[in-house]
């Protein structure tokens, strides 16, 4: 197990990451989008983690785990009704479906991710300077 | 018969118990590194248990330490990954990583590191120093 290797799982951190903030990004966008392509409200869509063993270099115990998103499904909880008769996509009864974004979780999300995005850019960097500290040896 | 030159001279420097536990424990701050790095990248994932490195390895560092034969004793002794066990779960979901605190042992994990490697540095030039009679 060298510092190398373990750059690869730090790698798929900050790849699951930027993953997410996409997806945060994409909800953001879409807060107020009463029309998609399938019809009806835009639904917001949540990003699962899961991990994933790298193959342990043959010695017992744990292994490392880097971590991938398992996948990127749309939540279906109904978004606000809002009345509104002038709204183009209102109902009969004057009522908008909203999509069910809600601002303050998204921007804790996207918080969140950019403060682990950093955490894991800052394991990196580590490794980067052990290894070169370990070149000097002998100098 | 000749004498192997090897067994006589360099022995003392490089089995002197100074350089043999920077070796191992140098080893050990590589892997304790990647159990960071794994414990870092799944501070999200649902379900994840923190891993350090095996709790067992100083033990029998320290036990070698003790009885007195440090380097034939750890020629075998390799540091490796274990969950670790006292991490409690504050999360809903399972998870027992806490942010900070990994990211405090890792700074830690490489002060030690560059202290390792310095002692192992200071060792080779002293072999240096013996061969050349000159302290550059």
């Amino acid at each position: 197990m060298n510092l190398i290797t373990g750059i690869d799982v730090s790698a798929s951190a900050l790849s699951a990451q930027k993953t997410r903030l996409d997806v945060v990004a994409q909800n953001i966008a879409n807060a107020q989008t009463t029309r998609t392509a399938s019809g009806g409200p835009y639904q917001r869509q949540v990003v699962s983690f899961e991990t994933e063993l790298i193959k342990s270099q043959g010695t017992s115990g744990a292994g490392l785990q880097s971590v991938r998103v398992a996948q990127v499904t749309t939540d279906r909880t109904p978004g606000q009704q809002v009345y509104n008769p002038q709204h183009p996509d209102a109902t009969a009864d004057g009522l908008v479906t909203m999509p069910n974004v809600n601002l303050s979780q998204e921007m804790v999300d996207l918080i969140t991710a950019s403060r682990t995005y950093e955490a894991n850019l800052s394991v990196v960097k580590t490794a980067r300077q052990m290894a070169s500290r370990t070149l000097d040896i002998g100098k | 018969m000749p004498v192997a030159l090897s067994g006589t001279m360099v022995d003392p420097i490089f089995q002197s118990d100074n350089y043999v536990l920077a070796r191992k424990l140098l080893d050990a701050s590589v892997v304790r590194h990647q159990a960071i790095a794994s414990n870092i990248a799944n501070a999200e994932t649902p379900g994840y248990q923190r891993v350090d490195v095996a709790p067992d390895f100083a033990e029998q560092l320290r036990a070698q330490l003790v009885s007195g034969d440090l380097a034939k004793g750890t020629q075998n002794l390799t540091p490796h990954l274990a969950e670790d066990p006292s991490a409690r779960s504050v999360r809903p979901d399972g998870n027992s990583v806490d942010i900070e605190h990994e990211l405090l042992a890792m700074n830690r994990n490489a002060v030690e590191h560059e202290y390792l490697t310095e002692i192992i540095t200071q060792n080779i030039k002293q072999l240096k120093m013996a061969i050349t009679g000159r302290s550059s």
